[in-house]
């Protein structure tokens, strides 16, 4: 009796502790998203104070500055400054909590460089993707990169044997519709309603989606990759290794590309980036914008490798919400902008996504214990 | 020197059937400075190993202070996987 007794209290403890593994994996990755909105307004606003009045109006030390820079170059110049933010702002954080020396250890090893190029996939190339798509064929490509997260579960069920089952795949779906009204009816009916999204697909705009789903793939890759890769990684290593790697190669890389495709000159875009980085009024957003750039994307490397790519992705889309939300508190009515007031549509869109993160949880749950 | 949680997988890619507290007697030498080295730390590690497949939960029980002391080891496949992944 005594034996049974001890394998029972033993039996309840491991339930208990799985319970808790479990809870706190899925806690994490709705932090994930929850944080994402942080980043975004924060940005959104450091990009329309200081001298980001003056690039956008090209004029003062952005004068002459050309039509094509003004998308695109401008849109990766803030990435990068984000980006730089936030993994100084990371470095100084793992060198409090001791997580330096590994990092040296792990850049120039397998799942280092896996994280390199996660991270160069999802950061410089993906978001580059998305600015172009959006340009090319407007708000219809808000739906193709929601697909990200569907794309990360596949990645993980193929690559990794990480469970996908009917359940979880209806959850995803739930989770797709949900970022699709948001995305798109989030600040109410675009003008010339519904017909204004779909009436205008030309040749350009195909275009402009195909390079939204590469923007889709490329999050999808980074999520499920960067996921697995945290479990041999300490998370807290490999938010470094991403966000340095990001911050150098949309700084060095990309503006540089960018400025030379604009005719700006090869040196602009660094420019652009170097007067960012010494501008007070709005260095200090894009550093509080970096904070929580990293703690987002820590989470979701961290939720995606507690809770599998579906799971962790998922609950991470929650970001097409608290994206919208958090600009509403921060751009609107902290700092007084017009129009980020959100439509009735958003918060449905918010219920639709509660639905969708449930039903996947609970399949998952299912489809793990029958695993 | 190897990074902490590589060393940790090594540990089990060698064949050994470890809990949390074997493994971090095992590496004490080398890592017991690290603050990642902490129980909870150590714990969420193995955990994440387990759900990801790199190993395998093979016992678990009760210590003398009714602690859950939970047993791991690799399968060759994980074995494989480790090794794959983190060069000797």
């Amino acid at each position: 009796m005594g034996e049974m007794h001890v394998a029972s209290a033993a039996l309840e403890a491991k339930k208990a502790q799985e319970k808790s593994y479990r809870k706190k994996g899925i806690f994490i990755a709705l932090m994930s998203g929850f944080l994402y909105g942080g980043y975004t307004a924060f940005m959104t606003q450091g990009m329309a104070t200081g001298v980001w009045v003056d690039y956008y109006g090209a004029t003062g030390v952005a004068a002459g500055l050309s039509a094509f820079a003004l998308v695109y170059t401008l849109s990766a110049v803030g990435a990068a400054v984000n980006d730089l933010c936030s993994a100084v702002w990371t470095l100084i954080y793992a060198g409090i909590i001791g997580r330096l020396g590994d990092f040296v250890r792990c850049i120039n090893t397998k799942p280092g460089r896996i994280l390199i190029i996660a991270a160069i996939i999802g950061g410089p190339i993906a978001s580059t993707c998305y600015v172009i798509g959006l340009q090319m064929a407007g708000s219809i490509i808000v739906p193709i990169a929601a697909l990200n997260a569907a794309i990360g579960a596949i990645i993980g069920r193929i690559l990794y044997k990480q469970p996908l089952s009917g359940g979880m795949i209806c959850g995803i779906i739930i989770c797709f519709i949900a970022a699709v009204i948001i995305g798109l009816f989030g600040y109410g009916m675009p003008e010339g309603g519904i017909g204004a999204i779909f009436g205008n697909i030309s040749g350009q705009a195909g275009l402009g989606m195909f390079a939204a789903f590469l923007a889709a793939v490329g999050w999808g890759v980074e999520g499920a990759v960067g996921g697995y890769a945290c479990c041999m990684v300490d998370t807290e290593v490999a938010i470094c290794i991403r966000q340095c790697t990001s911050g150098l190669v949309n700084a060095v890389v990309l503006c540089s590309i960018l400025g030379a495709m604009g005719g700006d000159g090869v040196g602009k875009g660094l420019a652009l980036v170097g007067h960012a980085l010494v501008d007070g009024p709005s260095i200090w957003m894009f550093f509080i914008a970096g904070v929580f750039a990293s703690w987002s994307f820590k989470f979701w490397y961290k939720g995606s490798s507690m809770c599998g790519a579906a799971l962790g992705m998922g609950c991470n889309g929650s970001y097409a919400f608290w994206g919208p939300f958090y600009c509403l508190i921060v751009c609107g009515l902290i700092f007084g902008g017009e129009g980020w007031m959100l439509a009735w549509q958003g918060w449905v869109g918010a219920l639709v996504m509660v639905a969708g993160i449930m039903t996947l949880a609970i399949s998952q749950d299912r489809a793990s214990k029958a695993a | 020197m190897r990074p902490l949680f590589f060393a940790v997988l090594k540990y089990f890619a060698a064949g050994n059937e470890a809990c949390r507290a074997d493994v971090q007697a095992a590496l004490a030498g080398e890592y017991s400075n690290f603050k990642a080295f902490k129980d909870k730390a150590m714990d969420e590690a193995l955990m994440t190993a387990c759900s990801n497949g790199l190993i395998d939960e093979s016992r678990y029980e009760l210590d003398d202070k009714g602690n859950l002391v939970i047993y791991y080891k690799s399968s060759q496949e994980g074995i494989d996987t480790i090794n794959s992944y983190i060069a000797d």
